[in-house]
């Protein structure tokens, strides 16, 4: 009885279990600012969805989760609207850059193999980097929540970063820098996204708080903001040309989406920054492993269907 | 009138007769029947699944065999092997004429097979039909089809089930049929082809074809249809659904939150 039939997925699924589903990854991306693509779709292609149905409505999903997240941010004072065109801008560049990339490799016959090999060393780096990185400072204490570490240290990275032109002052995370900098990191995040099939939500957090140095909080926001427009183009794109996107299967994941990015993002303010990290990267890792043992296990079937991530 | 002409008028006679005399025994050579219940599938809003009764008749000490049979459709699927000692996809394997649903029931413990010629029904009369191109050699193609029938196997859209069909008796002397088969959430809308073979001593006797429709109807059908057909209409209403259930739900909790 609580079965509902979805139209574009060609199959029937529990209503609950798809609004239990929508819940707890809308929470995590209130609570992280990630979009959550990387757990959503292979859960739903466990639940018995088809890859490229699951990856589309997904991204409609996110549509509702990341403005539900986004206007909770907004209304703390946490997005940077500046940052995040920079980056958007950046986004889309290197997403189209990727798309020409998988082509070539594709055309070369060992995409999935690059594919596999970057996100699990993506995940991999990412996890373990913010895992040490939080874990150090919660326990030393050292670093104060809020204050961030110092920019103009004598670090190549910071000397390059005051060398480039274009200096722009970012009055909500703080910063001023080049206006090339985040156009550049968004684009090396859409290119890495694009390879992935993914949103990169999960790069663009660690490269925010790294790279460009901006609060956790105003990261969350943010790059909650940046994934709502990357996933409307994703969303209308995939309805156009591969008519898989599954509105009754979006609608009920973004009910429970919505409500779990408010959640979220009310648990983001209480919890401090280190510990969002931690989190974050431990979710991160708990993925990596998964899709590792993924490949070193011998398959069940030796055939599958085309798609997904 | 010519000799011949009277030869020919004879033969015309002796034909007619022949054919008024063997209209009896057709007639009751083709005795089996087979009917559907339901005789058409409608997915709905809140379909999952079907379980389809067939019932029939058949003539006493035969057996039957019911194919229920989807359209030939090319599929074009991924082949995982290994490379540097990790499993994912190494190429691409279309498989041609392989129908998309596949359903066997006999009415004997194993299905029956034909004596001294191929027989029509089961998995291997479909290894014959079906045609593997891309990343694979001929010697693997026997390994793939194994492979392609697990998959499908696993989705419950291929199968096989001897024994599914039970055998009675009516007064007049028939053998009844009753049997049920399941097609999954995941059938494809489209007709089926139900087919009876009535089988004795290695033989078939005749066989009687039933079509099965399955249909989307009601919501399902429409927004389908949208979907296809006006593809930048349907992404467009669904990114705006979605921004719209986000604020509201945001006006929601900042309503909470103000208490």
């Amino acid at each position: 009885m609580w079965n509902l039939y979805l139209p574009i997925a060609g199959n029937s699924i529990n209503i609950l279990l798809l609004f239990g589903l929508g819940g707890a990854v809308g929470f995590l991306s209130g609570l992280f600012g990630v979009g959550g693509g990387f757990l959503m779709t292979p859960l739903l292609i466990m639940a018995g969805i088809p890859s490229t149905v699951a990856a589309a409505s997904d991204s409609n999903q996110i549509v509702a989760a990341s403005t539900s997240g986004t206007f909770a941010h907004y209304r703390m004072g946490n997005v940077d609207f500046k940052m995040g065109f920079l980056l958007l801008v950046g986004g889309v560049v290197g997403g189209t850059l990727g798309v020409q990339l998988i082509k070539v490799l594709v055309a070369l016959g060992n995409a999935d193999f690059v594919i596999k090999i970057t996100y699990v060393v993506m995940l991999g780096v990412v996890g373990f980097y913010m895992f040490l990185e939080s874990l150090q400072s919660l326990r030393k204490k050292a670093v104060v929540e809020g204050k961030r570490p110092e920019t103009g240290g004598t670090s190549a990275y910071a000397r390059a970063i005051q060398a480039l032109p274009w200096q722009l002052r970012f009055d909500k995370s703080g910063v001023t820098f080049s206006a090339l900098l985040p156009l550049i990191l968004g684009t090396l995040v859409g290119i890495l996204a694009a390879i992935m099939g993914v949103g990169g939500g999960f790069i663009m957090v660690p490269v925010m708080v790294y790279m460009l140095r901006m609060p956790m909080h105003v990261v969350v926001g943010t790059s909650l903001f940046q994934i709502l427009f990357t996933c409307i183009n994703v969303t209308v794109m995939q309805a156009i040309t591969n008519h898989t996107v599954d509105l009754v299967l979006a609608l009920i994941l973004l009910v429970g989406s919505t409500l779990g990015a408010q959640v979220g993002a009310k648990l983001s303010r209480r919890l401090k920054a280190d510990q969002l990290k931690i989190l974050l990267a431990s979710i991160v890792l708990v993925v990596m492993v998964q899709i590792l043992v993924g490949l070193i296990l011998t398959p069940n079937l030796l055939l599958g269907y085309k798609g997904g991530h | 009138m010519t000799v011949r002409g009277l030869k020919m008028r004879k033969l015309a006679w002796f034909g007619l007769l022949a054919a008024i005399m063997l209209v009896p025994a057709v007639a009751a050579a083709s005795s089996a029947r087979i009917r559907l219940f339901p005789d058409r599938v409608d997915i709905g809003a809140f379909f999952q699944g079907v379980e389809v009764t067939l019932q029939g008749e058949i003539p006493p000490g035969a057996e039957a065999v019911v194919e229920i049979q989807g359209a030939a459709v090319q599929q074009e699927l991924l082949r995982k092997g290994r490379r540097g000692g990790l499993w994912m996809t190494v190429g691409e394997i279309r498989v041609e004429n392989a129908p998309n649903l596949y359903l066997v029931l006999s009415s004997a413990p194993k299905v029956p097979q034909l004596d001294g010629q191929e027989t029509p029904w089961g998995f291997p009369a479909l290894r014959s039909r079906v045609k593997f191109q891309g990343a694979l050699t001929d010697q693997e193609k026997e390994l793939f089809f194994k492979e392609f029938l697990e998959l499908k196997k696993s989705e419950e859209l291929y199968g096989t089930l001897p024994g599914a069909i039970k055998i009675g008796n009516s007064p007049e002397g028939q053998t009844t049929l009753k049997g049920t088969f399941l097609l999954p959430a995941k059938v494809p809308p489209g007709n089926y082809r139900v087919r009876l073979s009535v089988v004795k001593d290695g033989r078939v006797l005749e066989q009687k074809n039933e079509e099965l429709e399955v249909k989307m109807v009601g919501f399902p059908a429409l927004l389908a249809a949208m979907a296809y057909e006006h593809g930048s209409f349907y992404g467009v209403v669904a990114v705006l659904i979605a921004i719209a259930t986000g604020f509201i739900m945001g006006f929601l909790f900042k309503g909470k939150a103000e208490h």
